[in-house]
Formats: structure tokens, sequence, C-alpha cells
């Protein structure tokens, strides 16, 4: 009887002297790695194909005469590994050495001076001086995109940006051309970036071959205040690090990669910080004095608009409350408490971008079923309907690809016209907007044989549909989650406080009627309208011209041009806080800057509320998150997950949200990468890339 | 005798000493007159700071930021800008557009002047800088910068008078 010997299950071996036990299947590089014993390298790069280009991870392993590269050498049983011997330190030097013969020697002026990896490498191993004696080759430096600039001669080779482009984001904009010492990176429309404009390529070079435009000679890295905060833009909520001096964001990038997005980052969490500075931010307030606003100070302008707001209460007047989509948890539920306490009404609402509540609704009664953005990396398979992913949520899009490569996780995708996602999607299907749920049907059969499924749907699932795919997704008996997709930074944020007249924070009904947003502009009755961080005149006009308009914005907008009282806004990069993505997890913002004479919209409110003499309770962020923390169902959150600059899911209500809720109001701007709703207009990088302004489901 | 011995030699460290003070007399005097006249420096002396130009009249300083890591008294204040081929101020791609030091807090220890890779900040020997203003103990590079040399103004300049289209 043939014996048949079980695969080990352990590997021994022996590093720098010491036995060791590993996995099997385990890489060289990463046992290292595990055992804190550095082996340097340039071109390998944890989550990536495996490249062997640049030799430094050369080891020294008893099976092999020659030299072998850690990143490619499987640790095999028996195997006898040097890491620290004289050959393999003579190794790392003349690889150095020779990566040297064509690198210039211009750290003084290179971007990536102190943060460069070859840098800190030549000094730990290389050799002191330098044996080249023959003139380097030098082509010029060059710009590939108004934010990516190459410079060849600093290039190494390493294949990094190629395959972070190529397999991480799936853009495959940059390739190499030409052999040997005339090989540079080349990118893919002549000699210009037809791509994302993310800039994953210029974090990831490990020299300063690939450098930003917008960070360009600006600064040096040991300058900067290195800031942890949440982008401002989409919904994703990507952990960004904000580099800042002098009060100035010079770069943004998440090198340290803290946070669910980990090194991810699109265009706007890494370039389009820049509408912070734009010159037309607001920083007076403003005052409409015989006819045209005048800049007049914050005392003034309190007391005009808390005289006005006593005045209408006192006569029973109407006031509508426009809330925003980028404010933070605890300013949403500072504004709603202000209006319900306060002002006495439950006319506030936000441009609703997901149908959120219906969906929690839905859920009632079942438990876990709303995703994490960990769920994406770690999900067997996921259906996305009606969402062009890549450009509307470029993170969920990464994790998605990224679950697919590491994981070959099975995609699903439903979408009305071509999205990134067909090249690898087990199955794509060209479904017009509203007519989802009928061709769900047609892959019933081979969804159900998926082990679980994630869910993620755009605004076009709403209300009667969205229940119908509840209905739907329950049916199939396996294991279910979902993602409602919404647009911007605090979307999430403003359901789950309440801004909406149906419901108080937590998915509460509130029980009272009250004005949405479209009812409330054409409401000819209505004395006052309070827009804060929205611009909802944008494209229309409101129904009572006489209306008292307040505004608190960074930016003169379309509906603060017409307000008789503007408050200039802090933006998200300079307040405390947190907001809540669309996975529902909750963020920390971090105030990196702060422009001259703007305040934080909590601060408006508290100072406000003061000057009508109310009583709304202490205006710091960290007292208002403790009372969202008591009050608000799902937001019990771990603080020290936040404290460390960590996401905290949240667990929204777990039963039914009686409430008529208005899904029909529910509608997505359809911001594409290089678009962030009434922000893009201030953003100079949004504005200058060749792709702008992107198209969502853009045939290929 | 014993008496003509202790003469004698009294009389030869007399002399002895006497040498070296008509000695002395004669070699040039080593005590300084200042403020009547002006001050004897060695070459090493660490004066306020001079910011050197290169041999075409650019700027040395490529606004890297070392001398500002190096500084222990954090005195040094940097912005740095690029060049452009319309306006080239430095040989390297970038320049120091603004570089002020600040002379309440500088120890002129030296190590800025060590750490400069281009050699472009130097110490010179002016150490007259006492004020009565604190606000004015903040220099800008525009009072550092050495002059440009005669006949070495900038590269514009050079290649005027090289091909002669200067007007003379």
């Amino acid at each position: 009887m043939a014996t048949t010997t079980a695969p080990p299950t352990v590997i021994n071996a022996k590093l720098n002297g010491q036995d060791i036990q590993t996995k099997p299947g385990t890489l060289l590089i990463n046992l290292t790695k595990e055992l804190g014993i550095e082996v340097p390298a340039f071109c390998y790069y944890e989550g990536f194909s495996l490249q062997a280009a640049c030799r430094m991870c050369l080891v020294q392993v008893n099976s092999s005469p020659k030299l072998l590269p850690g990143c490619t050498t499987i640790v095999t049983e028996g195997m006898v590994i040097e890491t620290e011997s004289p050959l393999v330190v003579e190794a790392r030097k003349s690889m150095l050495e020779f990566l040297l013969t064509n690198h210039p020697l211009d750290c003084p002026v290179c971007d990536k001076g102190g943060e460069c990896e070859l840098q800190d490498m030549v000094f730990k191993y290389g050799a002191g001086e330098s044996r080249f004696v023959d003139i380097k080759h030098h082509e010029p430096e060059r710009p590939f995109s108004p934010v990516v600039y190459y410079d060849p001669a600093r290039c190494i080779l390493c294949y990094r940006c190629v395959r972070v482009c190529d397999e991480g984001y799936g853009v495959n904009a940059l390739g190499v051309v030409n052999r040997g010492v005339l090989s540079e990176i080349a990118p893919n429309r002549g000699d210009q970036l037809n791509c994302d404009e993310c800039g994953a390529c210029i974090d990831i070079c490990p020299v300063g071959a690939l450098t930003s435009n917008t960070y360009r000679y600006k600064t040096r890295p040991w300058e900067m205040k290195h800031v942890g905060t949440t982008c401002a833009h989409c919904s994703n909520g990507c952990k960004t690090t904000l580099g800042v001096r002098n009060d100035e964001i010079m770069r943004a990038n998440n090198r340290d990669s803290s946070g669910l997005n980990e090194e991810f980052l699109c265009i706007k969490g890494r370039f389009g910080f820049d509408f912070n500075h734009h010159p037309d931010r607001l920083q007076s307030p403003m005052l409409r004095i015989d006819g045209d606003l005048q800049p007049v100070s914050w005392s003034k302008a309190l007391a005009a608009v808390a005289a006005k707001f006593n005045e209408v209460k006192a006569a029973g007047g109407k006031f509508g409350i426009v809330a925003s989509n980028r404010t933070s948890n605890e300013e949403n539920y500072y504004l709603q408490k202000f209006a319900r306490t306060g002002l006495g009404t439950n006319n506030i609402d936000h441009a609703r971008t997901g149908d959120v509540v219906t969906l929690v609704d839905a859920l009632s009664g079942k438990q876990g079923k709303l995703a994490t953005m960990a769920d994406l990396y770690q999900t067997k398979a996921a259906l996305v309907i009606g969402s062009d992913l890549a450009q509307q949520h470029p993170l969920l899009a990464y994790e998605l690809r990224r679950n697919w490569r590491h994981h070959q996780a099975r995609i699903y995708a439903m979408t009305p016209g071509p999205v990134r996602e067909d090249k690898y999607a087990a199955a794509t299907a060209r479904v017009a907007f509203g007519e989802e749920i009928a061709a769900l049907e047609g892959w019933r059969e081979q969804l159900a044989k998926e082990p679980e499924l994630l869910i993620l749907f755009g605004d076009s699932i709403k209300g009667a549909s969205l229940r119908q795919l509840v209905d739907f997704g329950e049916s199939l008996g396996i294991p279910v989650k979902y993602v409602a997709l919404v647009d911007y930074a605090n979307s999430r944020g403003a359901i789950d406080m309440g801004l909406v007249p149906e419901l108080h924070p937590g998915f509460v009904p509130s029980g009272q009627p009250g004005l949405t947003l479209p009812e409330m502009l054409d409401d000819s009755q209505l004395d006052v309208l309070w827009v804060v961080g929205a611009n909802p005149l944008a494209n229309r006009s409101q129904a009572n011209p006489k209306a008292f308009v307040v505004v608190q914005d960074l930016f003169l907008t379309a509906t603060a041009a017409r307000a008789d009282v503007v408050f200039p806004a802090a933006s998200a990069y300079e307040k405390k806080g947190t907001v809540t993505n669309v996975t529902g997890e909750v963020q920390r913002l971090t105030a990196a800057v702060k422009t001259m004479g703007t305040k934080t919209d909590l601060e408006i409110f508290g100072l406000l509320g003061k000057e009508m003499g109310l009583e709304l309770g202490i205006w710091s962020p960290d007292a208002v998150f403790n009372e969202i923390r008591q009050n608000v169902r799902g937001y019990n959150v771990t603080m020290p997950i936040l404290a460390t600059g960590g996401a905290a899911p949240t667990t929204p209500v777990n039963g039914k949200v009686n409430v008529e809720t208005r899904s029909d109001l529910v509608h997505s701007a359809g911001d594409t990468l290089f678009t962030s709703g009434s922000m893009t207009k201030y953003s100079q990088v949004l504005n200058t890339v060749a792709e702008r302004p992107g198209q969502l489901y853009k045939p290929v | 005798m014993a008496n003509l011995t202790e003469i004698l030699s009294a009389a030869k460290a007399i002399t002895k000493g006497m040498g070296i003070t008509f000695g002395e007399m004669l070699q040039p005097a080593l005590t300084e007159a200042y403020p009547d006249g002006p001050p004897q420096f060695q070459e090493r002396y660490r004066g306020a700071h001079v910011l050197k130009r290169d041999e075409n009249g650019l700027e040395k300083c490529v606004a890297c930021f070392l001398c500002a890591a190096a500084c222990p008294s954090d005195c040094i204040y940097i912005e740095a800008a690029e060049n452009t081929d319309q306006l080239r101020i430095s040989g390297g791609e970038r320049y120091a557009q603004v570089y002020n030091i600040d002379y309440n807090r500088c120890i002129f220890c030296g190590y800025c002047v060590e750490a400069c890779p281009t050699d472009a900040i130097t110490h010179g020997h002016d150490f007259e800088i006492a004020s009565y203003d604190t606000s004015t103990l903040i220099y800008r590079k525009e009072k550092m910068l050495e002059a440009p040399q005669a006949g070495k103004a900038s590269l514009a300049y050079d290649s005027q008078a090289s091909n002669g289209t200067s007007g003379h």
C-alpha cells in the first residue's frame, strides 16, 4: 500500500544561525520582516506582484552557489539563510554603487531628500565613495501631467509605479520603454498621462524620479508637521496625512498606511486639498447693507442673525434649515438640536444622496447586515448595482479590485454603462437605472451559489426598489451584506444625525411634520432660510424672495451671494470632529491649518445660540461627541480606535424605522474622480488635469 | 665674592627681562584699537552670515533646508521656489525665495555652514549687529547676499560681453 505524506504544516530553517519555524510558502523577505531582520529592497512591495528587478535583497542560501533574491525565494525545509554575511554585505554595497552610477547626487534639491529609500540605504549599507568616473547618462526632467513629473536620471527602474498603476488601480498608464541604460518610465498618451491622476506612482516611488507638481520644490519632509485627518471630498472616508508648514497644506498622502484606506488615495485626497487656500475663501462675516453684502464684524453679524431669528421665532414664523453633506457629526448633531429645541422647528433637511434610511428599515431584526470597509477586501463575492465605482467611490473600487487580485473574489457589475470592474468581473450586465431589480432575477442562480455576497448599490435603488433588493438578497439563502452608496464626506453622518425632518438622530422617528429641502424652497411663506455648507440655490430660486437667508460656507456660492448674512466657515481640514463614511465607520477630523477670520460651523452655532439666549450646551467637539455617543444609537464607538486615527464601525438601529421616508428625494450628484460638488470650482488641481471633468460609465 | 655673583646674576636677569621687553616693543602691536581702528580677524571667525554666489554670479543656495535642520536655535527660515528659464536665481532647480536668519536667536555655532552642501552660507566677519530694536535683527536674504562681482554680475551679463553686443 502506497503511503502519501501530508504536505508539511511547518517549515524548519536556519536564519543567521538561529533555528526558526515558519509557514510553508513564506517568502524569505517576509520571513525576515516578521523576525525584525531588515533585508533591504526597492522593487519588492507588499501586495503587488514580484519583480526581482533591483537585486537589493540578495541573501546567501546554502542550497545555491549564488546569492538569491529574498523577494522571490520561498523558504524551504532545512534552508540555511545568511542575511548579514560578508558576501551579502559586499553585494549590497556593490548594488548600491551600481545604482548610483547613473543616479544624480542632487539630494539637496531633490524633493525626496530626507525620505528617500535610496538615500537611507546608501547611508546604511552603501560604500562611502563612488569609483564611477564617467559622465552620467542624463535626460531632462519632464512633466507627465499637471500633477506628475518624471526625472529619468533619478529612476532606478524598480517598476513600483508601473505595478501600482496597473495592478492596484487597474489604470495601466505607466510602462517602461527602451532597453538597458536607456530604459525609462513612459506615460500612456504620447508624452502625457491619461489616467486617474491619483499620484500613487509619486508616493510609491522609492526615489525622487516621480514627483508631485503641487509639492515640487516647496519644502522638505522634515520641515512639515504631519497631521492625520479624513479626506474632505467623497464618502469613502480615506485617511489622509497632511504635510503642513506655515499654516499651509503642502501635500497629502498616507505613507504610514494607517486608516482604512492604507496607502490608497485618489486625486481628490492627494491633491484636492488646495481648495483650502483658494483666494476666494471667505474671511469675514458679511451683512447685506443697502442691498450689498459688506464685510462686518462677527459680533455685528451674529447680533443681526440672532435678532432676526428671535423675532421670527416669537412671531411663530417659518424657518427652513438646509444642512450639509460635509460638516462633522458634531456640527450636524448640534444643528439639529439648535433647530428642534432652539428654534422649535422640524424643517431641517439636506441633499440626500443615498437611501440609508430604507436600507436600515428593510434590514430590521437582522444582525451584521451592513458591510464595513474591511468586508470589501474579505468578501468572497460582491455585486455592484448602478454605480461607476472607480469614478464615484474610488476606495471601494480599489478594495474590490484588491480582493479580486489577492483572494479571487467574484465581482458582479450591473450598471447602465461600461465600468472598470468589467475587466475582471465574473459577470456584467448593462441595465438602465430602475430596471435592476428585474434584471437581477437572471443572476439569481449564479449568486445563490456564492458562499457570501456584498451588495453595493447607488441612488437608483431607493424606496420600494430597495426593499425589493433586500428581499432578493435575503432570499438567496447566503449571508448578504449591504452598502448604500452616498456621495460626500459626511453624507452618511448627516442621515445618522437626523438632518431630515422625519428622523431624529439615530434613526428615531421625529413624529412631527417638517418641510423637506424642495418644500422649503417652494414655500412662499418661508421667513428664514438657514443654509449650512450647502448650495441649494445653485440652479434655482426660492419661492419667497423676501425670506431672510443666512449662509455658512467656505466660499461665496450662488446661495451665499443672495444671502442676507454670510458667515465664513472653516473647512474640514481646519476643524476637530468626526465624520462617518459610506460604510458607516466613524473617523476623526484633526485641525491641520487655520484660515484667518473663519470659525468652525460648530462654533458659529454655539455663538449664535448664545446670542439668542438659548441653552444648547457646550459647543466643543469633544463635549458634543460625548453627547452623540450617549444619545445616538450605534455611535457608542470605542474611543481608543478613534484616538489612534482608526475607523470605528457604527452599529445603527436594529429595528423598524417606523417612518414614511421621502426616498424620492434621494439623488446622487454623480461626481466623477475629478469633481467634488460645489468644491470642484475651487480646486486648481481638479481644474487643470486633462481628464477633467471626467465621465461616468465612460466607454473604454 | 658672593656679592659679586649675586650682582652679576641680578644684572643678567634684568638684561634678559628687559631684552624681552625691548624686543616686544619692536614687534607689531597685538592690541586692537577697536573701536578707533578696524578690528583684525582670523579667517575662521564666525560673524554674521554671508550668502555666496557662484562663478556665474548665480546664488549658490539651492534651498535644501539643511542649514535650518542643523540649526540648534532654529533661527533660519526658508521658503523655496523653482527656477525657471525666465528667472534663474540659483544653479540648481530650486532657490531660496525667502531666506531669513533671526540674529536674536543665532548663537554663531557654525553648524549651518558645516551642513551646507553647496558652500552657499558662510560666516562673514561682521559682528556689529547689536540693535536697540530686536525687529531689525531678522536679516533677509537681500541683506546677507554677497554683491555680484564686477564683470560677473550674471549669466546674461557674461554672454552679452562675450559676443560683443553690449553696445560699447
